[in-house]
């Protein structure tokens, strides 16, 4: 939007855009918008529960790693006494930062600037010529200001820079039943593998948050190459709405899951059968949450607002070899309208054999990250839709994104009345309405008002149904 | 005693500037994209890696132990050259615009665990991309450190073990969908 009275003119523009949202269209121009940018780092990304990292990651005390919420930098770190802390980096003094190195482990962070230095659990230590120089200051006052709220799920960390606002297990809801079989399938859970890989990339961040919020529909195509050199199977690689998988969408508290599997068969992602008999266990997981996971092949899947996930079996990195599952969870930091920070994890059962282990982390790279063979291809694809909303012309010609599959006059869609799991699944993976509700949340946000107020409900299924 | 040395010396040169032409034509086939003429100078007991580097407060060059971008062996190395022949793989249509330069070549025999037909071979890689309808340009800056083997009764060599230590740690590509 060009100079002016923006915030109006962003306000009219959004409440506009929320009602074309019914109709299955979203502004293109709104994939590149200074205005629009300036408003999520406000009301969403200073609001939500941010994804920091996994507990794996800083396993000992005084381990840390500097991550990011929105423009923000803060030290992820384990204090003396085992605590995980998210800590504001910069010197309570004249503002410097402390931490300067990506990872690594330390007692103490000491500013560069005067040598305020601070343990590891943000407390000040020590402040150089206190008694002369600070004697009224009030040391237990100056510690490493620490992020407002810091919440732990099955050691995936969230952060939120809000004060209030609802806890991390009610942000979730009950999505905690669909992640709780990624990480809990196995005995002793998920832990991360390296480091994460990040890359920066020129596209906005939703782009890639439609991605992954039920984008069945772009898998054969932008990955043809992937199916072209059989690198994974028909199901996990091929065309949607085909073959004879067992395809749900699935929406559940403002966030989603789109799945393929096998129904009544044992397929569990195509773990090997000694990881499935050793290592997996029904100890944490409900009947039906064990169900899921037998017959599931694959899952991709959004957290909102910025945390995305790929549980996959059936892939290899060569077609002379086994097929292996990969794991990977991932986070997009928006850094402008036109730019993103991608981080990506992989992650494999923390009690499997290293071996087996280094085999998943393989299958992650082979096929995400900045080297895999199907995230090469989307990237740029992100790129273009940013180009294109930069211009004068999606703007002046307001130009319409589709969003219409799913909706009820452009197919048959049913909800699947017997599904096992909390919110609801869509029987079949044409449909894109897990992308209309991510901007509906992302609407609502930007409103002020409550994520919750986005409907969620499945608003191509007319009443009669 | 004096001609031996020279004549070891020269032998070594020779060896030397064999090494610097194979690295030369490599870097020209990639650029190119002939990759199924650079794979030709892949050996099948390759071991093809690009570590993660990490960034770390005293260190200066430190990699991690098991995080990387590439692990390779023969076959996924031959499937990820075989994948750009599909039309499908968007990340190189219309190829990266690349131009590879290598300096700072040494070339040492004594490896440890060197046979006698390899070379232990390190150079320095600084690749400019340009890519799509654009001024947009990049780079990736790494050392390699490679152990050739020659190929008799050719003069050439083809590659046995190649790490791609790179300089960034956040990378500014939309993607690694070049061989390095």
């Amino acid at each position: 939007m060009a100079a002016g009275d923006n915030s109006k003119k962003t306000a009219e523009a959004l409440r506009e855009a929320r009602e074309s949202l019914d109709e299955g269209h979203f502004p293109l121009a709104f994939f590149h918008d200074d205005d629009l940018h300036q408003l999520e780092i406000e009301r969403i990304f200073g609001q939500s529960w941010v994804f920091i990292g996994h507990e794996s990651e800083i396993p000992e005390p005084g381990d840390y790693a500097r991550r990011y919420i929105g423009d923000d930098t803060f030290i992820f770190v384990r204090s003396e006494n085992g605590d995980v802390n998210l800590l504001f980096d910069s010197c309570r003094h004249r503002g410097a930062q402390v931490c300067r190195a990506e990872q690594g482990n330390t007692s103490h962070f000491r500013c560069p600037y005067h040598g305020w230095t601070y343990k590891n659990n943000g407390d000040a230590a020590g402040i150089p010529q206190k008694s002369k120089a600070f004697k009224n200051l009030d040391r237990e006052e100056h510690g490493l200001v620490h992020v407002p709220r810091l919440e732990t799920y099955e050691g995936l960390v969230f952060a939120s820079i809000a004060e209030e606002g609802p806890s991390l297990d009610e942000w979730l809801g009950d999505f905690k039943w669909y992640f709780d079989v990624h990480m809990k399938l196995p005995e002793g859970g998920m832990e991360v593998i390296g480091e994460p890989h990040r890359w920066v990339i020129d596209a906005n961040w939703k782009t890639i948050a439609d991605n992954f919020n039920g984008d069945s529909y772009h898998t054969a195509w932008a990955h043809g190459s992937v199916l072209d050199l059989e690198l994974g199977g028909e199901e996990t690689v091929g065309h949607a709405g085909t073959g004879d998988s067992l395809d749900r969408h699935v929406h559940c508290d403002g966030h989603t899951t789109s799945m393929r599997g096998f129904e009544g068969e044992d397929v569990f992602l195509t773990y090997p059968e000694e990881v499935v008999e050793e290592l997996f266990t029904k100890e944490d997981l409900s009947d039906a949450q064990w169900e899921l996971a037998r017959q599931a092949l694959s899952f991709t899947g959004g957290i909102f607002p910025n945390f995305g996930f790929l549980h996959f079996g059936d892939t290899t990195d060569d077609p002379e070899k086994d097929v292996a599952p990969f794991f990977t969870i991932r986070k997009w930091r928006p850094l402008g309208p036109d730019q993103m920070e991608l981080w990506s994890w992989g992650l494999a059962p923390k009690n499997a054999p290293e071996e087996f282990k280094q085999r998943m982390y393989k299958m992650y790279t082979s096929n995400f990250g900045p080297t895999g063979n199907f995230e090469q291809d989307d990237v740029p694809i992100w790129k273009g839709i940013t180009e294109s909303a930069s211009g004068q012309f999606a703007s002046q010609q307001d130009l319409q994104l589709n969003y219409q599959m799913g909706l009820d006059w452009m197919s048959e869609m049913e909800l699947d009345e017997d599904w096992l799991g909390p919110g609801f699944a869509y029987s079949e993976n044409l449909e894109e309405g897990g992308m209309r509700l991510f901007h509906e949340q992302w609407y609502e946000m930007l409103a002020g008002n409550d994520r919750t107020d986005a409907t969620g409900t499945p608003m191509n299924i007319s009443e009669g149904q | 005693m004096m001609l031996t040395e020279q004549a070891d010396r020269l032998e070594a040169l020779l060896v030397e500037r064999e090494v610097e032409q194979f690295l030369y034509e490599e870097a020209e086939l990639l650029d190119n994209r002939n990759l199924h003429e650079w794979f030709d100078h892949i050996a099948e007991d390759i071991s093809y890696r690009m570590p993660r580097r990490l960034m770390r407060e005293n260190t200066a060059s430190v990699f991690s132990e098991r995080g990387y971008y590439f692990n390779e062996d023969y076959g996924s190395l031959k499937a990820r050259v075989e994948r750009f022949d599909s039309e499908y793989a968007w990340a190189e249509r219309p190829p990266t615009r690349t131009r590879r330069y290598v300096t700072n070549v040494q070339v040492t025999r004594d490896g440890g665990e060197l046979a006698d037909d390899e070379l232990h071979v390190e150079s320095n890689l600084l690749i400019y991309l340009s890519r799509g309808d654009s001024e947009d340009h990049t780079f990736h800056s790494a050392r390699r450190v490679d152990t050739l083997r020659r190929r008799e009764p050719s003069e050439s060599f083809e590659i046995v073990d190649r790490e791609i230590r790179l300089d960034q740690t956040v990378l500014s590509t939309d993607n690694v969908s070049i061989f390095l």
